[in-house]
Order: C-alpha cells, then structure tokens, then sequence
C-alpha cells in the first residue's frame, strides 16, 4: 500500500484509499476466476491447469509484443484467442474422456499444468519477462487524497467489460440458451436436440480464452514468469467455491473477498489477512456450502 | 478367484517387500544413500496416508503438506531446542530478528517429549477441526480438495510470514541430530533407515487392518457412495472426518521423521508442489492399493533422483505427461496392471474369473 506508508495510524483516507485498492485487487481476482467459472459451472470440471492458461496468456501478450511488435492493446484479444485455442486441443485431445470422473479432470489438469509450465520455461527460459504498455497507462491518478495506478483503473474496466459481455452471451443469445440447458440436466437437453459434446467443447475454449486474457493483463502488473499462474490459481478457485460456481456469484464473491483482503491488509498486512481470509472462508462453507449462489436445482 | 483379492496372498506380499527392504542396508554401505533411501521410506508413509484418504475415503487432499509440514516444524524446534541450554537459551536465528527472549510458542518443545507429542497432536487436531468443519457441512469431492489448497496456502504463507517465530523462507536447520536420552539418532547410519522403515511397517499394518475393518468398509462404503450410507444411518461426516485425521496424522509422523533424516525444514514442504506430488505417487502407483501406492512414491521419487539429472530441463514434462496418461488409460495407477495379469493368470487355469468382471473393477474389494 502506497497510500500507507504517508499515515501512521487510522486516517479515513488511507481506508478509503484501502477500500479502492479493495475493488481494484477484487476486479484481479475476478477477472482471473471468470474463465474457471464458466469451465466449472458448465462443465464441472475443477481445470488445475487454469493459472497455467493465465501464465499462457501473459507469454502469449510477450511474444507477440517483441517478435511481432504488435501494440498492447491488439495483443489482450490475440492472448483470448491462442489460450482459446490451446484449451480447445486440451479439451478434445484429453479432457472430453474425463467429464464422468469429476476427480480425475482435477488430477488429468494439474498433469496438463506440469507440461504446459515445463514447456513454457523450455521455450522461453525461467528469466522473468516484461510487457510494456503505452506510457499513459503506467502513470497513476492523483483526484484529493485518492492514488490509483491507471493500469489497475483499465483491469477493473475490462473485468466489467468480460463479465457484461459474458452476461449478455449466456443470458441473450441462443448459445447461452443451450449453455444453461446443459448446465442444468445434460441428458435433457441433449434429447431436445442440443449438442452437448460441442457446448462443453466451446465453453472450455472459452474459459481458458478468459484465463489467456486476464493473463495478458497480469503479465503488466506483475513480472512473467513460467511459475506466475499459481500466485492467482488458489484465489480463483475461492471466488469460485465461495460463489457458487455461477457468474453471479463469482462477481459478489470476488468483490466481497478482494474488499475484505484490502481491509484487512490495511489493518495488519497483506500476507496476515490472507490467512484471515481464508479462515473466514472456511467458516463461510461451514454456514453455506453450496457457495452464495448455488445454481438451481434441476427441475423434474 | 483373482489371487490381487486374496488378503493372505497381499499380507505375504507385504512380508516379502518389507524383508526386501529391511535387507537393503546389509548391502548398501554408502550412508548418503542409504540416508536418501530412509527418506523415500518418509514418503511412502505420505503416500500410504494419501492412499488411505483418497483412495479408500474417495477424499482427494490436496493439503497433506499441513500435516506433514506442521509435523515437520514441530520436530524440527524440538531438535532445534536440544541444542539450546540454559546459557543460550535461543536460537540463532531469532537474535538476528530482534528477539529479545524466546516466545512462548516455543517454550514447550524446550522439553523434549512434550515437543514431539506437540509434534504429532497439533496437525492432527488441526484435521480433526477443519475436517469436523468441512465434512460436516457436507463439503465433499473437488470442493473440499481446493479447500484443502487454500488452506496449505494459508499455512506456507502464514509460516513465511512469522520470521522471527520460523526464521521465514530460510527455515529451521537443527545443528545435531536427534537425542533420546543417552541415544543419538544419526540420520546417516542403518539405525536410522531400519527405524523409518519399521514405522513404515507399523503404519501399513495398522492401515491394512483398519481397511479390512467394518471401519475400513464403512469408509470405502463411502467412497462409493455417500448418500447410501447416510441413509442407512451412519455419520458419513463423522467417518470422513476420522478417515482424514488418521491420514493426517501418518503425514505428521512423516514429517517428524523427515526432519530427523535431513535436519532441515521450511516453508517449502508448504509448497503446493509438494502436496500434489504426493497424489502423483499415489495415483501412479496405485490409490486403492497400500503398497501401490507406496511404490509409487519409491518409483518417482527415485526416478526423480537419477533420471532428474539427465532429464533436468524435462523432468516435470515428463512426469506431467505420465501423468496424465496413467490418469486417463489407468485409473487404478501401475498396481492395477498387476491386477489385470492375474486376473488373466487366474482364468487361464480355468479357475471362477468372477474377479476379472469389467463391471466390478471400481468396486471395493474387502482386502484391496
């Protein structure tokens, strides 16, 4: 905390500033549970390999920036598309098998992660990477007493943008239709017609497109590194179980928990609340365990 | 009959794997070796404790590394305090952070054997709490196993974090071995080795039984089915949550032991890595078989130690894809090709192949 180091005891506004850093790090978390929602809530499947799509992503975002030299701002949608399409062959080469063994998806993932984070430090060496970005994202915003790093205003505005757009395709187009069929009783809604296999194929893609994303993102926040993906993968999985598995419920449970980590972190430090943190979360599940907003039940 | 299912064929198995092992050190008189072998006899306890949660509680633990590294700090500021006296009453490292007395989280392991019991109470009350908790709740199958994550990852930072109570990343590294009384355990001799492997035996046997147990039947009734067994009237939570204390407690036993071998320890056996190794071993060896996995933890681990130096740069590549292969083709892990040989072995003497039914392969089999 920047804002921190100006005060020495409680100041209303190094708390506010606190609960800003709050929504920012609660906009991170969100946007790095997204794609783990959607292959979760979809699919059932607990992808381990998940901050490895996000350590993908933020290489992706690398590669293309200093062999291709394309601008940062083209490169956040290229990372969806090649992490979509690395989760499109995992999904059909190994992962389709597996969908009635919800256990061994976990386990066959955490396999996938080894060979993606051992593949990636062959190709690229354990060095860490830079991404640059344009200047006017690595100033900060100075408004009264409040200080905000652009970049961390431009993540928040793109989490808002993914969860939107996210919204709108499952809840108003025809594949989002078919989405939650599935979600809701596979059988069912294959005997109407709608193809299972295909919908689980594309939200997986998508999913790790999220991930390929976010990670695009992260890669300018923090520093690349082969191992970058477990430092979000944990945190995502919370959001996750703490929501419930929907999209709802990841938006509350990510906002709830990164405001409760920057309340607590301004009152002791980063690494204390976290375990606080996830003390409370498991006291939360001793309360509500099926998450804040459970998915319906089928309906017979 | 397939002889895998025959429980006095696997109780003879077991005498001949462990009369193998015992033997080991009348041939091996390297002590580096043979010390480095002592602590895979550590982790084949892990794995076994993993096998007996997850594959026989169908409880996938992704967290064993609390136990184990809780276990694991415990003995280690035991041993940490045998070298302290009254003259210099603390450790090393805590002078250099600015302590000016020893803490009271400390005081107790001043003592010994109030240390080592801390050692051992202290991980297993924590799976008895948070399992209480979560089993209670009814947090089961992925749900409980990201918990189980979160929670390690709670610990490894909490324990990074408590620098002048843990020394932080840098860790506890007690100068001498371990004493009991006049007795010098020297990490380095066949005492050592013959000791982690009779714990070892101890721990299989123990195991075995209580899976042969109406307990073990209980648990492994479970696994299969959860919702069965609560409606015929048995605490499904209370069996979970005992299936998981036990199994932690074998991973503090591991880690009391692992510290006596290497005289060392940080939050590095936090490490998720470390933790998701052990469900390597035992899903490559084989969860729903006791020396399966336990093998599986001698195969990788000395895989690691000799192809891992020609294979640096590949190593995990390498697990990795062999992993997912064993996961995908071979749920049952190596063992269950051994199974499926005599099986094949059985019904080509024309004995009853009731064994080998495709359809009771993921069934509990009483003495598995």
């Amino acid at each position: 905390m920047t804002a921190g180091s100006f005060f020495t005891s409680f100041d209303l506004s190094a708390f506010i500033n606190a609960l800003i850093l709050g929504i920012s790090i609660a906009s991170i978390w969100l946007i790095a549970a997204l794609g783990l929602t959607i292959i979760y809530g979809a699919a059932g499947v607990i992808n381990m390999a998940h901050g490895e799509f996000i350590m993908l992503g933020a290489y992706s975002s690398y590669m293309l920036q200093s062999s291709f030299g394309l601008p940062f701002a083209l490169c956040v949608p290229a990372s969806f598309l090649i992490v979509a399409a690395v989760g499109l062959i995992i999904e059909r080469g190994l992962i389709r098998y597996l969908y009635k063994r919800p256990l061994d998806t976990l386990l066959a993932t955490f396999g996938v992660s080894l060979v993606l984070m051992q593949g990636v430090r062959l190709l690229f060496g354990s060095d860490p990477k830079y991404i640059a970005v344009p200047p006017a994202f690595s100033s900060n915003i100075q408004f009264a007493f409040i200080n905000i790093s652009v970049f961390r205003v431009v993540v928040l505005l793109v989490t808002i943008a993914a969860t939107v757009a996210l919204w709108a395709l499952f809840y108003r187009t025809r594949f989002g239709v078919q989405v939650r069929a599935v979600m809701q009783d596979k059988e069912m809604a294959a005997s109407f017609g709608v193809n299972a296999d295909r919908v689980y194929m594309l939200t997986f893609a998508l999913g790790a497109g999220l991930a390929g994303l976010a990670g695009s993102l992260f890669g300018v926040l923090n520093i690349v590194l082969p191992t970058m993906g477990a430092a979000y993968v944990v945190q995502a999985f919370l959001v996750v179980v703490v929501g419930g598995g929907t999209l709802a419920g990841s938006v509350a449970a990510g906002g709830a928990t990164g405001e409760l980590q920057s309340i607590f972190a301004y009152f002791t430090n980063d690494t204390f609340a976290r375990f606080v943190l996830f003390v409370l979360i498991v006291v939360f599940l001793r309360i509500r365990p099926q998450g804040l907003f459970a998915p319906s039940a089928k309906r017979r | 009959m397939n002889l895998y299912h025959n429980v006095r064929a696997q109780w003879l198995a077991y005498l001949v794997f462990y009369l193998f092992l015992a033997a080991v050190p009348l041939v091996v008189d390297d002590n580096f070796l043979l010390n480095q072998l002592s602590t895979y006899g550590v982790y084949g306890m892990l794995a076994l404790s993993i096998s007996l949660c997850w594959g026989f509680g169908g409880i996938l633990n992704l967290g064993q590394g609390i136990a184990f590294g809780l276990g694991a700090y415990g003995m280690a500021m035991t041993m940490q305090m045998q070298s302290q006296d009254a003259s210099n009453p603390m450790p090393p490292f805590m002078l250099n952070n600015s302590l000016d007395h020893l803490p009271l989280l400390w005081k107790p392991f001043a003592n010994t054997g109030v240390g080592m019991v801390l050692a051992l109470v202290v991980p297993t009350l924590f799976c008895l709490v948070f399992g209480g908790l979560m089993f209670r709740a009814r947090v089961s199958g992925p749900f409980f196993a990201i918990m189980t994550l979160a929670m390690l990852s709670a610990w490894g930072t909490l324990i990074l974090d408590m620098q002048p109570y843990t020394n932080g990343v840098n860790g506890i590294t007690p100068p001498a071995p371990l004493h009991l009384g006049e007795f010098t355990l020297d990490p380095y001799s066949p005492t050592a080795y013959w000791t982690v492997l009779g714990l070892l035996v101890v721990a299989t046997v123990v195991a075995k039984l209580m899976t042969l147990s109406r307990f073990g039947l209980v648990v492994q009734a479970i696994r299969n089915d959860a919702e069965r067994v609560r409606f015929l009237g048995y605490s499904v939570a209370g069996y979970e949550t005992a299936i998981y204390t036990i199994s932690g407690f074998f991973a503090a036993v591991a880690g009391c032991l692992w510290v006596t071998l290497t005289q060392y320890v940080s939050p590095a056996q936090f490490d998720t890595t470390f933790s998701l190794s052990m469900v390597i071993w035992a899903g490559i060896g084989g969860r729903m078989s006791l020396m399966g996995a336990i093998f599986g933890a001698f195969l990788i681990q000395g895989a690691q130690s000799y192809l891992g130096d020609a294979f640096l740069n590949t190593w995990l590549l390498i697990l990795g894809a062999f992993f997912i292969l064993v996961v995908r083709f071979l749920p049952k892990g190596l063992i269950g090709l051994v199974e499926s040989a005599l099986g094949r072995l059985g019904r080509k003497r024309g004995h009853d192949n009731g064994g080998s039914v495709p359809a009771q392969q993921m069934l509990p089999q009483p003495g598995e």
